[in-house]
């Protein structure tokens, strides 16, 4: 049943969310398949190219969340990583109506008492392109995958991370 | 002539996409606005030389809102391409799958994506003006119950159709495994829920909205308001049909302009290109392009849930047909050409999609398991058209003797609705600015006119930054910024 209200089941999930054909949006795709192979058994892994209320599958069930998306700020240079709660992003109304992003979906989801995580970090890295159908991915966003790698390993061993500052 | 530009846009991952642009004259009045809908490059490039029977898994993801859409389109396009007629059966569970994914997609989108605009309001501050919000007004208890109906409507997905998210069950001819009794049985039973809390919605719809007399005065009003052509899919008694059927056009009087098979649709919709943007417009061919106008002479035209009850006689199911007159009673009668009545057509829609549901999983046919001819024709061209929820889905490959796609073109919903978007921008703007001027209100009104068509932003942004702050850039003609109006995630406005 979803609607539980506390999750003490203790489990760390890492959700990877991009889209293999979708040139830098691969990352978070790529990292959890390559944290699935060197961390197996140590964190739950999950990865989705969908958005919105699809997004509300993955955050249940788990207490502690590490999402890992592009971001495109640009204030940042292809490959920048970012590290940050997610309690710092408010939630907004959107540019579209169906635009529902995983920071919406967990204040519902926390609203409504629904068995989310108590808490999520998110490491964002700086796309250059995630729009073209079947682009290549750019090389300085390819080179952080194994960046992002050792910090999810740091986080395993440490049971935290830095926040390295504000956004990009 | 000084031309002076001022853009919108949201800061996304989608930088540069999914932005407004706003130009001014010499006299520092709107000229011109347009919306520039987020385009994926590369698709055709991506689809030639695979196989076409990848197409279905292909689009569908590429697109991270609505993938059973393009699934379902897709595969329609491949029975044309291989020339094959799904048996009975096959084409039923594609409905009725099809009718569950519109049943939760619609339900999601009234209470949690279109509600900032409708359920909190459009005079509420800017900070209340999501989804929390949208719980504070209808309540916890009705929050859950979406979120429990979506649960189990999102069941009966994986169990038709393999997976929620990406469905892997159409293929040509067919679909993948046919339903079990057992399948058919939860079918029965969710159906019945799915009605029930669609006639719940209406009245809560009813509650919030109807019974609210500044929310009827504003989606009658001027601001919101266009008299343009209207397309939809109808079955053959002119009834809305998401999945199958002819498209139909109404004029602005609400006479039938056409009425065509979707593989001619080339014949009915050209694109005209813009100099000032890379983004193609749709219009009515027989009437031409006549710029961005409404009336009986310009070719602009819309789709989407407003449209399909425009071009529709009525409902195929009977509350749903009781709630089509009754919109239309309201509405001043057929066609509405008020934008923002995209929210109560929606609803009825999700009754009509949820009765559907009901009728097909009672259909004793549904269980049989004869679900796929298999394809002997040697393909050359298919073209497969659904309505998805956000309007009509184009989709059309060219292949080789051996299925290898050699050409491949998509109109989304959206694009249908490109011209009609910019008009509405430019109404909101023009009502707003003088002289130069860019009062802060603009970014509200502007912003309420392009999401009441729900346009497909979401193609392909997943969910960072989560929040999309707006930001109004104002140029002179070479382009260096005079100013910049920026409202941020926590709805502060600011001035640079």
């Amino acid at each position: 049943m979803e609607a539980s209200t506390e999750n003490e089941s203790g489990v760390v999930r890492l959700l990877g969310l991009g889209n293999e054909i979708l040139a830098d949006d691969a990352f978070g795709i790529l990292v959890a398949h390559e944290v699935e192979r060197r961390f197996q058994g140590r964190i739950e892994v999950a990865y989705s190219s969908a958005a919105g209320f699809d997004l509300m599958d993955h955050l249940l069930g788990a207490r502690r969340l590490l999402v890992v998306d592009t971001i495109v700020t640009g204030r940042a240079k292809p490959g920048a990583i970012s590290v940050f709660t997610a309690d710092r992003v408010q939630p907004a109304p959107g540019g579209s109506p169906h635009f529902l992003g995983l920071f919406e979906v967990l204040a519902v989801g926390r609203k409504l008492g629904l068995d989310v995580p108590k808490e999520t970090i998110v490491i964002a890295v700086e796309a250059s392109d995630s729009t073209t159908v079947g682009g290549p991915i750019h090389p300085d966003v390819q080179s952080a995958i194994p960046e992002v790698v050792e910090l999810v390993g740091e986080f395993l061993a440490n049971g935290s991370l830095d926040d390295p500052g504000p956004l990009a | 002539m000084d031309s002076r530009r001022i853009t919108i846009e949201p800061i996304t991952r989608l930088e540069g996409h999914g932005k407004i642009e706003i130009f001014l004259d010499g006299q520092g009045r709107v000229e011109r606005a347009y919306f520039q809908v987020p385009e994926l490059r590369g698709f055709e490039k991506f689809a030639q030389g695979r196989p076409a029977e990848d197409m279905p898994q292909i689009t569908s993801r590429i697109c991270g809102v609505c993938p059973t859409a393009h699934h379902m389109a897709s595969t329609k396009a491949l029975d044309a391409l291989y020339q094959v007629t799904p048996p009975p059966a096959a084409r039923k569970i594609r409905e009725l799958v099809y009718s569950t994914f519109y049943v939760e997609d619609h339900a999601l989108h009234f209470y949690f994506l279109g509600g900032p605009d409708f359920v909190v309001g459009p005079q509420a501050p800017a900070a209340e003006r999501n989804v929390l919000g949208v719980i504070a007004k209808v309540g916890i208890e009705t929050g859950r119950k979406v979120i429990a109906m979506r649960r189990k409507l999102r069941e009966l997905m994986v169990l038709a159709a393999g997976k929620a998210v990406h469905p892997v069950f159409g293929l040509p001819g067919g679909v993948a495994k046919p339903l079990t009794a057992e399948d058919a049985a939860r079918f029965r039973e969710v159906a019945g829920e799915a009605v029930d809390f669609a006639c719940f919605t209406l009245g809560v719809f009813e509650r919030i909205v109807l019974q609210n007399s500044s929310y009827v005065d504003l989606i009658l009003s001027d601001a919101y308001t266009h008299r343009t052509y209207y397309m939809g899919m109808v079955d053959e008694k002119n009834q809305v049909n998401f999945y199958d059927g002819m498209l139909r056009v109404v004029a602005p009087d609400g006479h039938e302009w056409a009425r065509f098979k979707p593989d001619r649709y080339l014949d009915y919709i050209g694109e005209r290109v813009e100099p000032w943007s890379y983004m193609k417009f749709c219009y009515l061919k027989g009437l031409g392009w006549k710029g961005f106008s409404e009336g009986a002479e310009s070719g602009v035209y819309c789709v989407a849930p407003l449209a399909r009850l425009n071009v529709a006689d009525g409902m195929a199911t009977p509350q749903a047909h009781e709630a089509y007159l009754k919109y239309h009673g309201t509405l001043r009668g057929r066609p509405v050409h008020h934008t923002l009545a995209n929210h109560w057509a929606r609803v009825v829609e999700m009754l009509y999609a949820a009765e559907r549901m009901l009728e097909l999983a009672h259909d004793p046919e549904l269980t049989s398991p004869d679900v796929r001819t298999l394809p002997a024709a040697v393909p050359r061209e298919g073209v497969g058209v659904v309505e998805a929820p956000r309007g009509t889905l184009f989709h059309h490959y060219k292949t080789d003797e051996r299925g290898i796609v050699t050409g491949a073109n998509l109109i989304v919903a959206t694009q249908n609705n490109a011209a009609r978007i910019a008009m509405s921008v430019e109404k909101a703007a023009k009502k707003l600015i003088a002289g130069g001027q860019v009062p802060e209100g603009l970014l509200n009104m502007v912003e309420m006119a392009f999401r009441a068509y729900d346009p497909c932003l979401g193609c392909a942004t997943h969910s960072l930054p989560g929040s999309m702050p707006l930001l109004v850039q104002v140029r002179d003609p070479r382009g260096a910024p005079l100013a910049v109006l920026r409202r941020d995630s926590d709805g502060s406005i600011h001035r640079e």
